[in-house]
């Protein structure tokens, strides 16, 4: 009779997995077995399995610490002894686990190739990998002699550059790492491609926010809604990270997505929070100055500043008197 | 020889006659001459110090208002008391201020009639030998003898011009005449023998007005002030000549008044340097004292021109967008006395259609000042590609409707040539 047994970790991760064709199988320690462990919980001797012409029977030879499995009934652990095997049930042995499995034993729906397979695979392409890299660290080059109020030459840049786009690197690196250690599949070029697209996309991300904020007139709510461009995309790359590097429900991916995405901007709202000053002499506003070439909206007349402005008198009077 | 002796005996004669009548001048009025002291009650020990003179047989007192400032902000936490000639000490009574022109009534009790300055009937020549009375340092009563030299011209609100030395401490002590007649009183220095004196007629002003009336609460009566006072600034500006100057390509307008002066540099000699960058700015000399932090009244404009050289237009911005940060209030004032700023921006174009600016407006109000604002406002110009003209002014203490006008009128002439 064919019976197939698993090894698997506590997470209930296939370790190793045996399909044998005889009757009878010994699993214990020593080399005379059918399955040798390598656990020192196990005993030489430590379990039997034997087909009755009915059913599969599990005994436990005596061994030193025992084999367990949980009783659905009692909800608890309940010691092997001439047991009558289910499909899919998991015994412990010394601190390893194993899973007995029948060979008619139902298995999950095939997955499709989602749609996001198709874009990894073009993401990871060493063509397209090495332009994103690139287009990332020009970027970042270039923002930093934008920044910088004197005249910088190529080299100069290069440090930055480069530097950036290493320090950028290491998420992808990290996530790959954090896949391989929980015994998933590392795909480390697959995020490697996915996170530089979406660092791109946050560079055009600021982008449009600032051509927004350089357009629109404090009274505008369009500055607002571009604010929440780079909140959106960094959701997005968390959703794929989780896609790539982890087999998990679509659900549970959303809610860690959500929470990463969370623990970002949150944290950093706070950050900011807690260094403002509880009162600041200066004024505030937004202060972004682009070339004229990035300006598209109509201008305002006088007029209607000055009118606008009216309502800065009367919210500062109530503060005045709120304060009193 | 014989003749130069004689020209020396002439000198110390007339040196030992000056002496003289400075000090037959302080003999005479020295009981009406007191320090005034500033005591913090919860440590019981003089917090600031300054001088005062009589001026009625009923005890009123006059002195400089920022003399007794800490009482007129905080009268819980401090008391006023004087200090006379011979050493005796008593309570005072804040009767009245006139911070514009840094004056204050006080009064002591009087159970007889005291013997008190006169104030003079006419302005004193130009070259008048004056004498300043007051307790520098805390050092004793001492009298300084200089000379008229005509009202202060770039000043909005009049102020003697006094050549002798004015030293702190002697703020709000009186400045004589040969008659014993007060003239002037102690209100500032600018070191080396420059001396500034509030004129009589200020004091008389403020006398009389207390006579008829007295004042129901000083912070209205202070509010009241600041506000007619920066009404009549602006209405004064707004009606004076805005001549439009160039700087770089751009116009710039100034206005013509004496009052407000201005001053330019630029970085024109610096070769390497990778913007054009010249500066004219124009302000109000004074300030008008509320407290040791806070100040207002003041007006300040300021404009630059700058030009980029072998630069992209976007990083040219960019280095640009940092000035806009670093846009501070022109006056002096904390948390106690104004809000936090309020601010709207816009991109707008005056209806001479021949700038467009990114301008920001920006308003706080005064916490102990009913409808009185500091006002800021800042623009720079976002149409042309390679130069940019930044404009910006600040006003501190004006009415609601002041501030409106005068923005109005600044925007308004802002062009590029």
């Amino acid at each position: 009779m064919e019976i197939i047994i698993e090894e698997i970790t506590r997470a209930h991760k296939l370790i190793a997995r045996h399909k044998f064709m005889h009757n009878h199988i010994n699993i214990g320690r020593g080399y005379d077995n059918d399955i040798i462990m390598a656990d020192p919980h196990i005993c030489a001797q430590h379990l039997s399995l034997n087909f009755n012409g009915e059913h599969w029977v599990l005994n436990d030879e005596g061994s030193i610490n025992g084999s367990f499995y949980d009783d659905e009934f009692s909800k608890t652990k309940s010691a092997v002894h001439q047991h009558i095997v289910r499909s899919g049930q998991v015994f412990m042995i010394g601190k390893s686990l194993v899973r007995i499995v029948f060979p008619d034993h139902p298995v999950p729906e095939s997955v499709s190739f989602s749609p996001f397979e198709n874009i990894l695979t073009l993401t990871r392409h060493p063509i397209f990998l090495a332009v994103n890299i690139l287009l990332f660290a020009s970027v970042t080059g270039w923002l930093f002699n934008l920044h910088n109020p004197v005249e910088v030459n190529f080299t100069q840049l290069l440090v930055p550059a480069i530097g950036m786009t290493l320090l950028f690197a290491l998420w992808p690196i990290g996530v790959a790492l954090v896949s391989h250690l929980t015994k998933h599949d590392a795909r480390f070029w697959g995020q490697l491609g996915i996170c530089f697209v979406f660092y791109n996309l946050m560079w055009l991300s600021d982008f449009i926010e600032n051509i927004t904020s350089f357009n629109a007139s404090s009274q505008s709510i369009l500055s607002l809604l571009a604010a929440f461009l780079p909140i959106v995309l960094a959701f997005c790359l968390f959703w794929l990270n989780c896609q790539i590097g982890f087999h998990m429900t679509n659900r549970r991916r959303t809610v860690i997505a959500s929470c990463m995405t969370l623990l970002l901007f949150g944290g950093s709202f706070l950050i900011q929070f807690s260094k403002k000053p509880e009162f600041s002499i200066r004024p505030t506003f937004n202060t972004t100055l682009m070339a004229p070439s990035y300006l598209f909206t109509h201008s305002n007349n006088v007029q209607s500043f000055l009118e606008n402005s009216k309502a800065l008198f009367n919210d500062a009077q109530e503060a005045a008197l709120e304060d009193k | 020889m014989k003749g130069l002796t004689t020209l020396i005996l002439l000198c110390v004669s007339t040196i030992s006659y000056a002496t003289e009548q400075a000090e037959e001048i302080f003999k005479q009025l020295a009981p009406s001459l007191y320090q005034i002291r500033l005591i913090d009650i919860a440590s019981g020990e003089k917090s600031s110090i300054g001088s005062g003179f009589q001026i009625s047989a009923d005890g009123l007192i006059a002195t400089n208002y920022h003399v007794i400032s800490g009482y007129a902000r905080h009268p819980n936490k401090y008391t006023i008391e004087i200090f006379d000639h011979q050493g005796k000490k008593a309570p005072l009574t804040l009767q009245s201020v006139d911070v514009i022109n840094d004056l204050a009534l006080v009064k002591r009790a009087a159970d007889s009639d005291m013997p008190f300055f006169k104030i003079a009937k006419r302005v004193p020549q130009k070259g008048e030998e004056l004498y300043s009375l007051g307790n520098p340092h805390d050092l004793g009563m001492i009298v300084v003898p200089g000379t008229y030299n005509g009202l202060k011209n770039e000043s909005f609100n009049d102020r003697i011009h006094f050549t002798g030395s004015v030293n702190s401490g002697m703020s709000g002590g009186p400045v004589v005449n040969k008659n014993a007649e007060v003239v002037g009183i102690n209100v500032a220095t600018s070191g080396n023998q420059i001396g500034f004196l509030v004129p009589h007629d200020k004091l008389l002003n403020l006398y009389q007005r207390y006579k008829t009336a007295k004042p129901k609460s000083i912070a209205a009566q202070m509010a009241q002030q600041l506000a007619d006072n920066q009404d009549k600034l602006i209405t004064t500006l707004l009606n004076s000549e805005w001549q439009m100057r160039p700087l770089g390509e751009g116009l710039i307008p100034v206005v013509n008044i004496p009052f407000i002066r201005c001053w330019g540099e630029s970085n024109a000699d610096k070769a390497d340097a990778i913007v054009l960058a010249v500066v004219a700015n124009c302000s109000l000399d004074e300030n008008t004292y509320i407290s040791n932090d806070f100040f207002t009244g003041s007006i300040e404009m300021e404009y630059r021109y700058m030009q980029a050289k072998e630069l992209s237009d976007t990083k040219f911005y960019q280095i640009f967008e940092r000035q806009l940060t670093q846009v501070m209030p022109g006056n002096k004032a904390d948390k106690d006395d104004v809000t936090e700023f309020q601010c709207q921006h816009d991109i707008v174009t005056p209806s001479n259609q021949a700038i467009t600016n990114k301008s920001v407006f920006c308003t706080r109000a005064y916490k102990d000042f009913p409808k009185l604002f500091d006002v800021l406002y800042i623009a720079i110009s976002v149409d042309k590609g390679d130069q940019a003209l930044l404009s910006h002014f600040t006003v501190a203490g004006v009415t609601q409707n002041s501030a409106l006008k005068f923005t109005e009128k600044f925007m308004e002439s802002i062009s590029w040539k």
